[in-house]
């Protein structure tokens, strides 16, 4: 069962009234107790003065006078007969004496009245004198009686108030553990509900979505958890469509990256991603001296295939030397289209020799996989020229006329071989 | 987590709460070496306190193994506890008068019953005997030695009488309705039930006298003079029978039916003297008076042999009941 906080400080409270009620009436209550244990304490100390009365007025008198007058002791009996039916309530075993004081004093009553009827005119006075010591003795046993009457009443004050201390003091225990117990319990709820939720709000604000997880269960701050629950769901929502959309942009932006370097036909680097790359890599070079060589090649006669098989073959032609080159060249190099039938491939960390070893390893590939047109094998083959960077060269484009002049030679030299830029022809 | 600290926390508060009432009730946890005592129990409903007490196991949290020995009267009591076959025994305050002439070693702990009206003076209609005048020369059944005489003699000396003055017949206590009956005698003085029985038995053939107001009857547990062990012993029977008490006050109708019972009684009986009947623990200066008077009474009527009358407050013995309920000792010690 579950209550609200605000139902457990209304049962707390309640709790504590009613104990402090408890207080209240178990004092007032043994306020009356304590009243009526006076009362019969002081009833009980009235029958023993009355009773001392009695007695006193048979020892100090000749009861057996002739000239005896029984009125005065009679109306004092009967003023105690009247004080023994004023008797306040009384515990059993305090009626008991009570029975045993009223029977008593009706047996006194009787002997006196046998007595002094006729003043025992037949009998002797060993029987007058034991009557007389009888009614004494009677007399002496109400007195022991009164006397019990009283210590009892006194007792019993005592023991009321003995235990009216135990009862309050364990109130008392009681309400202090309830206090202490409650206000620990609620300062418990409320750090660690607060605590949770502040945590909540932390994490929320750099970025981690997460759900309040109360360890206190507690209506209002349930309430609360729910609502931060609820809105930290749509919250995550919304954030994660904007990641996604970023995901998209960025998938997008770097298709569109690639499209724009990518040459549509044979889905190499095209000319802007080779002048990008390049320029990178002579920046490179002329930061670190470090080596760069350029390859370029041009396919031979490519204008005679195109007129000859179609355009739509020389394209295969050119997407066939792409795939050639491709397979020829190292992760590091680059390969680009120029433009037309010119491609340049890019070596960096490259000889001279590596760049000619290159440019033999695609030639001897371009030869064994040519490409059939209508079931005829068709060979092509390419004018390469080859240029390293040198101290003459200033930027990229220089790098690359020089390369171009190598293979223009290669072309002047009957095509289908491999040139390299003389230390005159340099730029 | 909070269940279990809750429980925890109510289990804490629980063992305070016992460990305070562990406390303040200590000495009912002591235990207690048992003794095992045997009582005299005269079979009349003025032993209720101990039918009582062994009907609500009242000796349980003593230090005794209480078993009884039903007697019939004081007297038969008395001599079971002065021969010894017993520890203790319940006698009234007459038996203890007229042995305390014989000056033997007994001793009185404490006073449980007292009854005003317990002897009564039967006669038959037919004699007319109105005033206790008109018994002179009358055969009358007594038991020697007991209220009954006691009884007889204080009625006759008020007359101006003495018992030379009537025949007296001695009979046992149960045999006096018989020998009434059988017109051996005038008038008898039994006590009760016996007194109850010959008003069954001679229904309006009979005139009850009333000597209400002139003995007080009581029983007493008595014993042989008493060591440290037997007081403890005494003290022990005295708890249990406190116990009874208290709850004859409280209960008084299924103390009614105990005693029925455990007697055999019929409720007209019960009816008939439990008004009589003042059950309390007490040792105050009126037993000693009382048993005193008797005493002189005895001496200077019947039992001439013993001039002298001893001090009746050797014959009590008040340490037990201090130490049990010390507001009903009333004596000078």
């Amino acid at each position: 069962m579950k209550f609200s906080l605000q139902q457990q400080i209304y049962f707390f409270t309640f709790s504590s009234c009613f104990l402090f009620v408890a207080l209240v009436v178990s004092i007032l209550w043994s306020t009356q107790v304590v009243e009526l244990a006076l009362k019969r304490e002081e009833y009980a100390n009235k029958v023993e003065n009355h009773t001392n009365t009695l007695k006193h007025f048979i020892l100090s008198e000749n009861i057996y006078a002739s000239n005896y007058n029984s009125d005065n002791w009679l109306a004092l009996d009967n003023k105690f007969t009247q004080l023994l039916h004023l008797a306040p309530s009384l515990t059993p075993q305090l009626q008991t004496i009570q029975n045993s004081i009223e029977s008593q004093n009706k047996n006194v009553l009787r002997l006196f009245n046998t007595i002094t009827r006729n003043k025992l005119k037949n009998a002797d006075d060993i029987i007058k004198k034991h009557l007389k010591v009888r009614l004494i003795t009677q007399l002496e046993a109400i007195l022991s009686d009164s006397i019990e009457l009283s210590m009892i009443a006194e007792k019993d004050i005592k023991a009321i108030v003995k235990h009216q201390i135990i009862f309050i003091v364990s109130i008392l225990a009681l309400s202090l553990f309830i206090l202490i117990f409650g206000a620990f319990k609620l300062i418990k709820i409320f750090r660690t509900s607060l605590k949770e939720v502040k945590s909540a709000f932390e994490k929320n604000h750099s970025g981690h979505f997460q759900r309040i997880q109360l360890s206190n269960q507690s209506e209002e701050f349930n309430s609360i958890a729910n609502a931060f629950n609820a809105m930290n769901k749509k919250l995550s929502e919304t954030t994660i469509s904007l990641e996604s959309m970023k995901k998209i942009v960025a998938e997008r932006t770097s298709v569109l990256e690639k499209l724009s370097n990518t040459d549509p036909l044979t889905k190499v680097a095209n000319r802007r991603a080779l002048f990008e790359r390049g320029n990178a890599e002579f920046s490179r070079v002329q930061r670190t001296k470090g080596r760069l060589a350029v390859i370029l090649l041009d396919c031979d006669f490519f204008k005679n295939i195109n007129d000859k098989y179609g355009h739509l073959f020389g394209d295969n032609i050119l997407i066939n030397l792409c795939k050639v080159c491709i397979g020829e060249i190292r992760n590091i190099d680059f390969f680009a289209r120029y433009g037309g039938e010119e491609f340049i491939i890019l070596l960096p960390d490259s000889e001279l020799n590596g760049a000619l070893e290159t440019a033999k390893r695609i030639q001897r590939s371009l030869a064994n996989n040519c490409i059939t047109f209508e079931g005829k094998e068709v060979f092509s083959t390419v004018s390469i020229g080859i240029c390293t960077v040198k101290e003459q060269h200033k930027n990229f484009e220089q790098l690359i006329k020089d390369a171009d002049a190598a293979m223009y030679k290669a072309k002047m030299h009957g095509r289908n071989r491999i040139e390299t830029v003389e230390e005159q022809l340099l730029h | 987590m909070n269940s279990k600290y809750s429980f925890a926390s109510l289990i804490t508060l629980l063992i305070i709460i016992g460990g305070g009432i562990f406390y303040f009730n200590l000495q009912h946890f002591w235990s207690q070496e048992k003794y095992s005592v045997t009582v005299a129990v005269s079979k009349t409903p003025l032993s209720t306190p101990f039918y009582v007490a062994k009907s609500i196991n009242a000796f349980d949290d003593t230090c005794v193994k209480v078993e009884y020995i039903d007697v019939i009267g004081g007297l038969a009591a008395f001599e079971h506890v002065m021969n010894g076959k017993v520890d203790f025994g319940t006698s009234s305050d007459s038996v203890i008068a007229f042995k305390s002439l014989t000056a033997q070693s007994f001793v009185t702990h404490a006073m449980f019953v007292q009854s005003d009206n317990d002897v009564k003076l039967i006669t038959r209609t037919a004699d007319q005997v109105n005033s206790t005048i008109d018994l002179k020369g009358k055969k009358v059944g007594v038991t020697r030695g007991t209220a009954s005489e006691y009884i007889l003699s204080t009625l006759l000396a008020i007359e101006g009488l003495t018992v030379e003055d009537v025949f007296l017949h001695h009979y046992k206590p149960a045999d006096l309705t018989k020998g009434f009956s059988l017109k051996e005698v005038d008038a008898i003085v039994p006590w009760e039930p016996f007194a109850f029985q010959a008003l069954q038995l001679f229904k309006d053939k009979i005139n009850v006298h009333d000597t209400k107001s002139l003995s007080t009857l009581s029983f007493n547990l008595i014993s042989q003079r008493a060591d440290s062990q037997l007081v403890e012993k005494a003290k022990c029977v005295i708890q249990g029978l406190h116990t009874a008490i208290n709850y004859i006050a409280s209960h008084p109708q299924e103390s009614k039916q105990i005693v029925m019972d455990e007697l055999d009684l019929a409720p007209e009986f019960i009816d008939w003297v439990w008004p009589d009947y003042i059950f309390k623990l007490g040792l105050n200066q009126s037993l000693i008076l009382n048993i005193e008077s008797q005493a002189v009474w005895a001496v200077e009527t019947q039992m001439r042999e013993y001039r002298e009358v001893p001090n009746s407050a050797q014959f009590v013995d008040s340490r037990a009941l201090l130490q049990v309920e010390p507001g009903a000792v009333n004596i000078p010690l």
